[in-house]
């Protein structure tokens, strides 16, 4: 049997873990096509036209699958993954938007229900439905959970010794063993906040990570610290947002603003994203309270990739000037940026 | 304390609670296009449309003077649970020196919660306060079933306008009742006033019966749904909207033991297309859409703040829905630059398309 993984949303953080648990159920897997233009166009092609870039990017990785011929797509409706907290709307409905939807998806969608604690989903009860489905036996998924747990809480390691999250998948495929906390020569370090799907899809950021790195600039993400850490910073919060990973960028981004341990901060959104227009709201707020460097990129169309090197490069810049003469700064750089050149409205 | 509340809907009911506890209460105005470019001017530029809207007439509600504001949370997964406290960062980064009271579910924040009661109780007893909430709740419900009734018989009145005269005058009547007594005469007033409306008769088959489905906000408030009920009556159509005020204190107030509300049932309908509730309202928006069909209605219309999450996933399937259900939908999202002209351009084709349809059904 064939099972598609969408390379797109929470394959960035879970992909380690279902991509192995799903080969331990003796299945294959195929993981869609890196993010490019044609697959983005399908995706908009199906979707309505006001929903969010990353889930127009979804849906166009699960028409991708479709044409790799795989039996199942595995879109898991994600609930849940720590008390009192949910997942954005869009991620709890999303298989529903799929098999009533998307055409061709209603006998394609694999789905399950997850619902847990913590990060960690490997608890067998969340993927019953599948077992259900494909008549498998619970040891085994039992077994299956347990392999790739440990697989994930390895890539998770590597993840927070400050290996981002492309290059900790890289390493646990490949078997990296790593001793200590990754080592930079770098003058300048930034923070960079957005959600995985958003980051780490080249595409999407057209390679900011890529163009820090060329800049000779050390960054830090959210996913690189550990959830205590992050959970200090919005303890106190009368009430703190409502979806986990936005908490996990406002608790980053308070700890990056307050704790000086990073010379300025990069926002990543995409055009359209609910809660990231309140996400962003907070930290405009705290970059007005501390004066630390503060830059929002916005995804979406019509752009070209130029003018976000010259941002950043700006962005660099000015830190390392400032850093030089240590001289006042005030103003936050707002603005967007987009892609997707000629593509229709999003 | 002078105190304010969101804008929506019936508004006599939250004016007419705080004022048996004894505040001064002020009724911010009627959202107008200088509410919606304050809230705009002051929200995040992807917040949705009810959030800025709110905002704005929170900044009006604060020009006039008020000290606090009251108003309901919630615990996601949409953005309204959390409208509360970006509002109050807002307001005080403005300098407005504003208390913002925000009801949560109790078992949220317990303490919070008696905390929150015991600011808007002030010195009242526990006693006045249960009587107080009590009338108001019996005058919700009281007065939503003239507000259903006031949409049904619209398109027959005789004299054009004359049912949206009743309906404010039904409002006046409400608004003056403070205790069982008056609020009975209220009542009968208003019956009284519903019958002397003078209705056209209309054979059974032509009448046109169209459901309002979507986000509460913009579903429940006038002002910036252009009108919308007011504008399907003028165009012959017998109006209900998914929601009422009352239902939402049934079904989200009330103990669950006395929960058989509709909108139960409702949820059982949309569950094949949404299976759990994903926020806002997007599964009572696919239930509804199939519980008007299954009532005989002849079409649905579908309103979303722009880009409201949970929406957009009912939008992805309501064309699935409408096919399945042999029942027109028509979407319209709803923001600060919703162009009216345009937007009742296409409610006048779709009710064109209604007609045609019902019509055709019935010539032999
Ligand atoms: S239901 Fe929609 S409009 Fe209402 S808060 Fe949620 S996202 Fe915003």
């Amino acid at each position: 049997m064939k099972i598609g993984i969408p390379k797109a949303l929470l394959y960035y953080y879970y992909g380690p873990f279902w991509k192995t648990f799903f080969e331990e159920l003796e299945m294959e897997v195929v993981v869609s096509e890196d993010t490019n233009k044609k697959l983005i166009n399908e995706g908009i092609k199906a979707s309505v036209p006001e929903i969010c870039v990353p889930i127009k990017i979804f849906i166009g990785h699960c028409i991708d699958l479709i044409k790799k011929d795989v039996d199942y797509i595995f879109v898991p409706r994600m609930i849940s993954i720590y008390k009192g907290e949910v997942f954005c709307p869009k991620f709890m409905g999303l298989p529903d938007m799929l098999i009533h939807g998307v055409e061709g998806m209603e006998d394609k969608v694999l789905t399950c229900h997850i619902e847990s604690k913590s990060d960690d989903i490997s608890d067998y009860r969340n993927y019953i439905d599948i077992a259900e489905k494909l008549a498998l036996p619970h040891d085994k998924l039992k077994k299956a959970c347990r392999v790739a747990s440990e697989k994930w809480y390895r890539f998770r390691e590597y993840n927070k010794k400050g290996y981002h999250v492309l290059e900790a998948i890289d390493m646990v495929n490949n078997s990296v063993k790593i001793e200590s906390t990754k080592r930079s020569d770098s003058d300048v370090k930034l923070g960079i906040l957005g959600y995985v799907y958003n980051m780490y899809d080249s595409f999407v950021n057209m390679n900011v990570i890529d163009k820090l790195k060329s800049l000779n600039v050390d960054f830090i993400t959210f996913d690189m610290i550990d959830e205590s850490e992050l959970r200090k910073y919005i303890d106190d919060m009368d009430k703190a947002l409502f979806w986990t990973f936005s908490n996990k960028l406002l608790g980053a981004g308070y700890k990056f603003f307050r704790e000086n341990e990073v010379d300025g901060i990069i926002h990543i959104t995409a055009f359209g994203c609910g809660p990231d227009s309140f996400l962003g709201k907070l930290f405009e707020i705290e970059s007005d309270d501390t004066k630390l460097p503060f830059m929002t990129i916005r995804v979406d169309e019509h752009t070209g990739e130029n003018h976000l090197q010259t941002r950043i490069e700006a962005f660099v810049d000015m830190i390392r000037r400032k850093k030089a003469k240590v001289m006042q700064w005030g103003d936050k750089i707002e603005g967007s940026i987009s892609l997707y050149g000629d593509s229709s409205c999003l | 304390m002078k105190v304010a509340f969101p804008y929506m809907g019936t508004v006599v009911v939250y004016k007419k609670l705080l004022e048996l506890l004894g505040h001064e209460v002020v009724v911010p105005p009627r959202p107008s296009q200088k509410t919606i470019d304050l809230g705009v001017k002051y929200s995040p530029e992807f917040a949705c449309f009810p959030f800025k809207v709110i905002i704005g007439s929170y900044i009006e509600a604060c020009e006039m003077g008020v000290d606090t504001i009251v108003t309901s949370g919630g615990h996601g997964p949409c953005r309204a649970g959390f409208y509360g406290e970006i509002h109050k960062r807002i307001l005080h980064k403005m300098g407005y020196d504003v208390d913002v009271i925000i009801f949560d579910a109790i078992n949220r924040d317990k303490d919070r919660f008696i905390e929150n009661v015991k600011k808007v109780k002030g010195k009242n007893s526990w006693l006045k306060l249960a009587k107080a909430i009590r009338f108001t709740y019996d005058l919700l419900k009281q007065i939503d079933v003239f507000d259903k009734e006031i949409h049904r018989i619209k398109p027959y009145e005789e004299v054009p306008g004359s049912a949206y005269r009743a309906w404010q005058e039904i409002q006046k009547e409400f608004d003056s009742a403070y205790d069982k007594k008056q609020l009975k005469k209220a009542v009968d007033r208003s019956k009284e006033i519903i019958n002397s409306i003078r209705l056209k008769k209309v054979d059974e088959r032509e009448k046109i019966r169209i459901g309002i489905v979507g986000e509460i906000y913009v579903v429940m408030e006038p002002s910036i749904n252009m009108e919308i009920e007011k504008v399907l009556g003028e165009l012959g159509c017998e109006v209900e909207r998914s929601q009422y005020l009352s239902e939402w204190v049934d079904f989200n107030l009330m103990p669950s033991f006395l929960k058989k509300t509709h909108e139960e049932e409702v949820l059982k309908k949309g569950e094949k297309y949404i299976e759990i509730i994903i926020g806002g309202h997007a599964k009572q928006t696919v239930g509804f859409i199939v519980d008007f069909k299954d009532r005989g209605f002849d079409g649905v219309i579908h309103l979303m703040p722009f880009a409201c999450l949970p929406e957009l996933v009912s939008q992805s399937i309501i064309p699935k829905i409408s096919k399945e259900h042999d029942i027109p939908v028509l979407t319209l999202s709803i923001d600060e630059q919703t162009g009216k002209a345009n937007n009742l351009t296409r409610i006048e084709a779709f009710i064109d398309l209604i007609r045609n349809k019902k019509l055709g059904k019935f010539v032999v």
